[in-house]
């Protein structure tokens, strides 16, 4: 395969770097320690909850449900989708593709019109320069989304993916990546579906599926696991696209957060460090947010989670005892609600799976702005499908009381990032330190400063991103996990460093040495530690 | 469903080696023939949209291999295929007489949800040759035991009868995927207030 579009500078800034690091290999706990949570376990563990047929929403509902309910079809039971053994004829036969595409009816026999509408993307340098494709189809070969390019006139190239996945598949094992051109191509099989990413961009394969498992819990969260594989068990031929229509949108915006899209934001660090941001506040505020909801909600039935955001933060998050929301499942609601203008218009009632709480079943979920003046998002999330009229009830009493407590005041006011300046200029403080993310162990909440010089250009925020994919992949390889490293680069001197109660990666100017580094991330780390509770939040309540 | 917009078809063409798989398939979607016999290895891949009853439907066809041992992948490629297009010539009878085992071994290995309707298309290719073994009447025969199978028969290198053959399949495979679609939408509504209804057996948070 040839690409015309030469790789970006990347490469090069590590020719002259000095490295220095310390192995976390004596130390077998610390593999331990990452826990379940831990992004780079997310694939493994992610198949393995796919194995269980239990629904957290069932077992609510059953708590929580005393009216009876017509039971339409009792005897509905899941088999176990997983488990379809196919006993392939294993053939060691050598498998050679050959693809030819139907553009090469531009020849001047051609006079089927049709013909000519069947653009040729495998010969257009354009959709061939993309940083990165996503190509998502089912088992039979059969497309379901591309990121570009319209998925139906790339039919062949998804035959393929088909073919290359089934031949390895037929040795009893597993294509993982393949790495061709400056390119890599990452794979996923889960649960019918097929998910492939092929990228110039500096992900590593590892994350690269970190993405793809992303995409693939956005799609549960629209049909469901128990729904999508009861319809693949049932028909294998299944366009699945009908199902999905309406929410490619989402599926667009999740990807679309990098620089392969032109986008400078801190965005893509979310995904990356498998956390969310946390909307900052003043204590007192916070709490009193809390409170409202609290004594709003702790009477409603069926109630699981209220969940307050704005500007893609987090403002607060209350709960059910004993449940919680993965941070996989928040950037779906986060997601979907950057993606839905509608929200801002009016009330909504809008089913939704969160894979990681539940993935066979839909939460219903009550979403609203707070107010005309105040543009956070309120989603109270319940498993009774028939609560729209309670829960927006009690949104107009959690409206009342925030007004009235001068909360809404306070986050209209912090949406003018008066924290965010704050943290901005701490960072200013230290002239030397370009960017950092902090992420402390016990939350899976990211903080890190808005971008600044020289990162607001593309260029220069892809080498950030660039060199934030590394560090992280280095720390989290799984066979040889880092705790420590310090590299002098071309451009400038970087640091990822891993404690018992954070992950720091920071930037510096290229001209600071290393005991500048040292003073500088102490002095950081302590003025972070002060400012705790403003920046992040330590336990979600519950209602 | 009138608003759906997109509608893609897997069409797999089997049947022995040489018969003319590869060149019907070209001659649908390139307008081109060759006289040169390159053995398929694997499979290979053609788009093509046609208009059925109004709609634009992308047509994926899966040229398979006809020789044995480039068949390894048989399963996965008939896996959630739509139509099965079985080729045979009608100067070798034994590509004929094979027919059999190739609609029995799509539906062993594909095994499509309502097997005796499945829609298949027999083609009977190379009738521009002039040692014609197969007559028509034996091969529509055979055709009509199988639940009418519609027959067509064809000349890759002429170009006879494919395009109408191929209009044929996308069309069949379109009227059992309606089919199918009316008989599937409607228990997957019950589906969903069952499913929330249904009686876990956890009692704990995966999260």
């Amino acid at each position: 395969m040839e690409f015309e579009k030469t790789p970006p500078n990347v490469a090069t800034s590590d020719t002259n770097s000095t490295c220095e690091y310390l192995d976390a290999e004596g130390e077998p706990e610390q593999d331990t320690d990452l826990s379940a949570s831990d992004l780079y376990q997310e694939a493994e563990h992610g198949a393995e909850v796919e194995q269980n047929e239990h629904s957290i929403i069932s077992v609510l509902r059953d708590e929580l449900v005393t009216q009876t309910r017509n039971n339409l079809s009792p005897d509905s039971e899941t088999a176990a989708a997983t488990g379809q053994s196919r006993d392939l004829a294993a053939s060691v036969e050598s498998l050679a593709l050959s693809t030819s595409t139907s553009a090469k009816t531009e020849d001047s026999g051609s006079t089927n019109a049709l013909d000519e509408d069947i653009y040729d993307y495998q010969h257009d340098s354009v959709w061939r320069g993309q940083k990165k494709h996503i190509f998502i189809l089912s088992e039979a070969g059969k497309p379901i989304y591309s990121l570009h390019g319209n998925e139906d006139k790339l039919a062949t190239l998804f035959g393929v993916i088909q073919a290359l996945v089934s031949f390895v598949q037929l040795g009893q094992d597993a294509i993982t990546s393949i790495h061709a051109g400056g390119i890599k191509f990452a794979f996923m099989q889960r649960n019918s579906l097929i998910l492939v990413a092929a990228s110039r961009t500096n992900m590593s394969v590892q994350q690269l599926q970190l993405q793809l498992s992303d995409v693939y819990y956005q799609i549960l969260s629209t049909l469901t696991y128990s729904h999508m594989s009861k319809i693949f068990e049932k028909r294998k031929n299944f366009d699945l696209r009908r199902l999905l229509s309406g929410s490619e949108r989402l599926i667009f915006n999740l990807l679309a957060n990098d620089s392969s899209h032109a986008k400078v934001t801190n965005n893509i660090f979310t995904f990356l460090t498998n956390s969310i941001r946390v909307f900052p506040l003043p204590t007192t505020v916070r709490s009193n947010i809390i409170s409202a909801i609290q004594s709003n909600c702790s009477k409603i039935k069926n109630l699981v989670f209220a969940v307050l955001i704005a500007n893609n933060k987090l403002i607060a998050l209350v709960r059910l005892k004993k449940y919680s929301i993965h941070p996989a499942d928040l950037r779906l609601i986060f997601n979907l609600i950057e993606c839905s203008e509608s929200f801002k218009n009016s009330e909504n009632w809008t089913p939704i799976c969160l894979p990681k709480f539940d993935m066979n079943g839909y939460l219903h979920a009550h979403v609203s702005y707070l107010a005309d003046d105040c543009p956070a998002c309120l989603l109270l999330m319940s498993v009774d499908r028939d609560a729209f009229h309670t829960l927006s009830e009690a949104k107009e009493r959690i409206t009342d009381k925030l007004r009235r407590s001068l909360c809404l005041q306070a986050i209209n006011k912090e949406l003018n990032q008066s924290h965010n300046v704050k943290l901005y200029q701490q960072v200013l403080s230290v002239p030397e330190l370009r960017h950092f993310l902090y992420k402390p162990k016990a939350t899976a909440q990211l903080l890190c400063p808005m971008l600044r010089h020289p990162y607001k250009s593309l260029a220069e925020f892809e080498r950030l991103e660039a060199i934030y994919c590394d560090l992280l992949h280095r720390i989290h390889n799984s066979s040889r996990p880092l705790k420590l490293i310090y590299e002098v680069k071309e451009r400038e001197v970087v640091l990822a460093w891993v404690t018992a109660t954070y992950e720091l990666y920071a930037v510096f100017e290229s001209i600071v040495d290393k005991a500048t580094v040292i003073k500088y991330v102490d002095k950081m780390i302590k003025w972070i530690e002060k400012e705790y509770d403003v920046y992040f939040i330590r336990n979600h309540p519950t209602f | 469903m009138a608003t759906r917009k997109k509608s893609l078809l897997k069409v797999i063409i089997l049947g022995d080696s040489s018969v003319g798989k590869t060149s019907l398939m070209n001659q649908y979607v390139n307008k081109r023939f060759s006289n040169q016999y390159k053995a398929t290895i694997g499979a290979d891949f053609c788009t093509k949209e046609v208009v059925v009853n109004d709609r634009v439907v992308t047509m994926q066809i899966w040229d398979t291999a006809g020789q044995e041992r480039f068949q390894s992948l048989g399963v996965a490629f008939y896996r959630g295929a739509d139509c099965c297009v079985l080729v045979y010539d009608v100067t070798a009878p034994n590509s004929f007489k094979n027919l059999d085992s190739w609609r029995d071994e799509f539906l062993i290995q594909a095994s499509p949800r309502d097997p005796e309707h499945f829609p298949f298309v027999v083609l009977g290719n190379k009738v521009d040759l002039d040692n014609r073994q197969v007559s028509t009447r034996r091969a529509q025969q055979w055709c009509q035991s199988k639940n009418d199978i519609p027959y067509y028969e064809t000349s890759a290198k002429e170009g006879i009868n494919v395009e109408m053959a191929f209009q044929t399949i996308a069309k069949n495979a379109l009227e059992q995927e309606a089919e199918a679609e009316l008989i599937n939408d409607f228990p997957d509504q019950l589906r969903l207030n069952s499913e929330n209804n249904r009686p876990g057996n956890a009692d704990n948070c995966q999260c």
